[in-house]
């Protein structure tokens, strides 16, 4: 019998009256062991999905049609504390966000502890024991140190790790993982992903990981389900779905995945100055007291020039000093030691307000998070024209007529200048972000991780777009990433930075080539083991059915 | 993750009605709408004047005066229609001081931090910590008691809350990104503070504002009580309750109109916030 059967599942909201479909009509099913990983972009339905074999639908949300059944167990039929033991001990869920779903004034030992009593019936000594014996299996380093912790005083992975160890507490036979290590850096993502697959191997579970990053999903799953709005595209065996895609959207997804290497793009040639030259910038966060020193160098020595047309790509884990980086050119912050000058020789010292409207306008920023860098309140006409008119004092008419046209610039068209940010795709407010970049006809252009926080399909348009505006107007950009397949289809030049200080640097495809430091090595490793998963082969399943 | 469902629904339409859903909410709107009604227009509409003496003294429910007269002889009924005009009148004028003033201290202090933030929510923090009604009782005793002081002294009473809940949401959104790209474009903080920040504001100044002057309109009526609010021969239900106390056991509906009329006002507003507050996603914890 199979392990784990979704029939016909449909859930819908109920909005202004009428029923929309979040899920439509899905239907699969999973041996016991089994790997599935549900992949789609915001808004498919695929978190919906995973909820739906907890039992849970949002509020607001219900399930109008179709059975969801886990070994005997009919979920959606489920109630009360049928349901709350089912949560948590027979199938446990791994969210997102290990922030939220840990509480913040309780330890995490205590939080391990409570969940036992509920799901195990151990108290006392024994529930502190498995909670540690759980702690050291999610390789969570002195579990007895990290046991008095409180989750802000773990880091991103270790919470991550506490909220999977709480999700075996039970030793469930299905876990669900809902975009798990979308917070967190890659190397930090490669060691929880190896940490899930282990954890799966040893209780013999049915996983299902839910995921917009097809590589992540390679490597973890035998098989593939591609959604989109609402409903199944395409369902099959990994290694099928990424080398003989049948549905065009899913060739697209397929296609879109940034690779290492793919195609690099061709060095222009390089003007004789630079437009911008930073010399051996040192910089600490917080300014020294009478009590106290100030932070640990987070700039080390750092030196970099931009060029005209040229993209200097930089990378690193967060904590490199990668944003920090950009902040300082653009007056975010102040306070560096060094010189940072503009090819006029204008110093970029001080924070933005201290500097000349030419220098102000000359270096432009574009944020990670699109929604966040758009003010809520003001129109994408309002957002594109203030720099218009605040740099080229542009008549509120001719300043109309010019954002038209950058919008144009970003495959938009003028019925933009009415829309809201909220009413706007991620896709959409990062191209208005760039748009009014590029309103103040700047030379230099700091893009710090603009890409993360969308789609791949998107991120691929918003790239090829950068592209574009790159060539036209002859940027000299500075890409700062996470992501070393990103960066090697961008950046013209490279440089890894850790803590603050320079790895690796020169032509992309040579440091990419043959990195010269063993943490550059390190995290071209990660990237390869991932990218192999997704290439190759499917997960082996060497494990017997357990039950 | 926003599903495709969500994403599909076009977000600015009609909270509005998504709000006349709530039974609690069309009840607080139907009161909030007699009572503004009353408020503006009590002496078109009530049968006699307020001022006019018709009896010797206290009597009873007639056909000539529906709810009879006071113990002046006024008719009772024209006095309670109007009983909430000036109560309403001064607390709103003094919110919307208290607003203005708090949102404009709130967003310096929120933003321009500082020394200028020291001072500003050290002051607060002083005026939040002598007790409302004693604060209000010294300022009577220091201003007077007609309208314009007791206006200004609402305003006093009023603006620190305010300017505590618009520090608290002015700092979130200066953290943000369109507030670092404005700073970065070298824009005036006067700029910042109006264009960017100030728009963000209007739905919590809404529910500050509604909430705010419900619980105004409560003081004015408990001063009015005590003797240092609104004063003879305006019509206010404070002063009826107070004026009914002596008559409370022969004549209850003296003390119990006045009190209904204050506390449905009071409801009315309290109702409405509710549900425009939870339809248009502004929490309750924003509005401490």
């Amino acid at each position: 019998m199979a392990h784990v059967s979704v029939q016909n599942l449909s859930v819908v909201f109920k909005s202004n009256g009428r029923d929309v479909a979040a899920v439509e009509d899905v239907s699969f099913t999973l041996q016991r062991g089994d790997t599935l990983g549900i992949v789609g972009e915001s808004g498919s339905g695929k978190s919906t999905v995973a909820r739906a074999l907890m039992g849970f639908a949002r509020p607001g949300a219900r399930f109008a049609k179709g059975a969801v059944q886990v070994g005997e167990a009919d979920v959606l039929g489920l109630q009360g504390d049928a349901l709350r033991s089912f949560r948590g001990g027979r199938a446990a869920m791994v969210p997102q966000n290990p922030l939220s779903s840990l509480t913040p004034h309780m330890t995490v030992g205590a939080q391990l502890v409570e969940l036992i009593g509920l799901h195990a019936g151990k108290t006392g000594k024994a529930a502190k024991e498995r909670a540690l014996s759980l702690m050291a299996e999610t390789n969570l380093p002195e579990p007895k140190t990290l046991f008095d912790r409180y989750p802000h005083e773990i880091s991103g992975g270790q919470r991550q790790r506490v909220v999977i160890a709480s999700a075996l507490v039970a030793r469930p036979e299905l876990i669900v993982l809902d975009e798990p290590t979308t917070a967190l850096d890659k190397s930090v993502e490669a060691r929880v992903l190896d940490l899930v697959r282990g954890v799966q191997a040893d209780l013999g579970a049915t996983l299902i990981y839910v995921s917009h990053d097809l590589n992540v999903i390679a490597k973890m799953c035998a098989r593939v389900m591609v959604m989109r709005a609402a409903r199944v595209v395409e369902e099959g065996a990994t290694r099928q779905i990424f080398q003989a895609p049948k549905a065009a959207y899913t060739r697209d997804l397929v296609q879109a995945i940034p690779h290492l290497n793919a195609h690099q793009p061709a060095t222009p040639e390089i003007g004789s100055v630079p437009v911008l030259t930073a010399e051996s910038i040192d910089f600490r966060y917080g300014k020294p007291g009478l009590f106290r020193k100030s932070g640990p160098l987070a700039l080390n020595r750092l030196s970099l020039k931009l060029y005209a047309g040229q993209t200097l790509g930089v990378v690193g884990e967060s904590g490199s000093g990668k944003s920090t980086l950009a902040s300082l050119i653009a007056g975010a912050l102040s306070g560096y030691k060094g010189q940072i000058t503009l090819d006029d020789g204008t110093p970029l010292a001080g924070v933005a307000k201290t500097r000349s409207k030419t220098a102000r306008r000359r270096v432009q920023m574009v944020f990670q998070d699109p929604l966040s860098s758009l003010n809520p309140a003001h129109s994408v006409e309002e957002i594109i024209t203030r720099p218009l008119r605040l740099y080229f004092g542009k008549t509120p008419s001719a300043a109309r007529e010019a954002a038209v046209e950058l919008l144009g610039e970003m495959d938009l068209g003028p019925e933009f200048l009415h829309r809201k940010p909220r009413q706007l795709s991620g896709g959409q407010q990062q191209r208005i972000a760039l748009a009014r970049a590029l309103a103040a006809e700047p030379d230099v252009l700091l893009c710090d991780e603009i890409t993360s926080a969308l789609d791949v399909t998107i991120q691929a348009q918003v790239l090829r777009l950068l592209h574009r505006l790159q060539d036209t107007h002859g940027l000299a950009c500075l890409f700062i990433t996470h992501d070393l397949a990103v960066v090697s289809q961008v950046a013209h030049r490279l440089m890894v930075l850790e803590k603050g200080e320079i790895r690796d640097f020169g032509d992309t495809a040579a440091v990419l080539a043959a990195p010269k430091s063993p943490y550059t090595q390190g995290l071209l490793a990660a990237y390869r083991s991932q990218e192999r998963g997704a290439a190759t082969e499917a997960p082996q399943h060497d494990l017997e059915p357990v039950g | 993750m926003a599903d495709a469902a969500l994403n599909a629904i076009p977000r600015q339409e009609n909270r509005f009605l998504k709000a006349l859903r709530s039974p609690l909410t069309v009840i607080g709107l139907v009161l909030v709408a007699i009572h503004l009604f009353l408020a503006l227009f009590a002496p078109l509409i009530a049968p006699y004047s307020i001022s006019a003496i018709f009896t010797d003294g206290l009597t009873p429910p007639a056909p000539e005066h529906w709810l009879g007269t006071d113990q002046i002889g006024r008719d009772y009924l024209s006095r309670l229609m109007s009983g909430g005009r000036v109560a309403l009148l001064v607390s709103g004028l003094g919110v919307i001081l208290a607003i203005l003033a708090g949102t404009l201290l709130g967003m310096v202090a929120g933003y321009v931090s500082g020394w200028l933030d020291d001072a500003i929510m050290r002051l607060t923090d002083a005026l939040m910590s002598i007790p409302e009604l004693l604060l209000i009782a010294i300022l009577v005793l220091t201003f007077g008691k007609d309208l314009w002081a007791l206006t200004i002294i609402v305003a006093i009473v009023y603006t620190p809350g305010v300017i505590r809940v618009v520090r608290a949401k002015t700092l979130t959104i200066a953290a943000l990104d369109y507030v670092r790209a404005a700073e970065l474009r070298g824009e005036a903080s006067w700029f910042i503070l109006g264009r960017e920040i100030a728009p963000n504001l209007a739905g919590l100044l809404a529910v500050e504002l509604a909430i705010r002057i419900s619980s105004a309109v409560l003081k004015i009526s408990a001063l009015s009580f005590l003797g240092l609010g609104i004063s003879q021969p305006t019509p206010d239900w404070g002063l009826m309750v107070q004026e009914a106390m002596s008559v409370v056991f022969t004549d209850p509906w003296f003390l119990v109109l006045p009190a209904i009329a204050l506390s449905s006002l009071i409801i009315g507003i309290n109702f409405t916030v509710d549900g425009l507050a939870r339809a248009y996603g502004i929490s309750s914890l924003e509005t401490g």
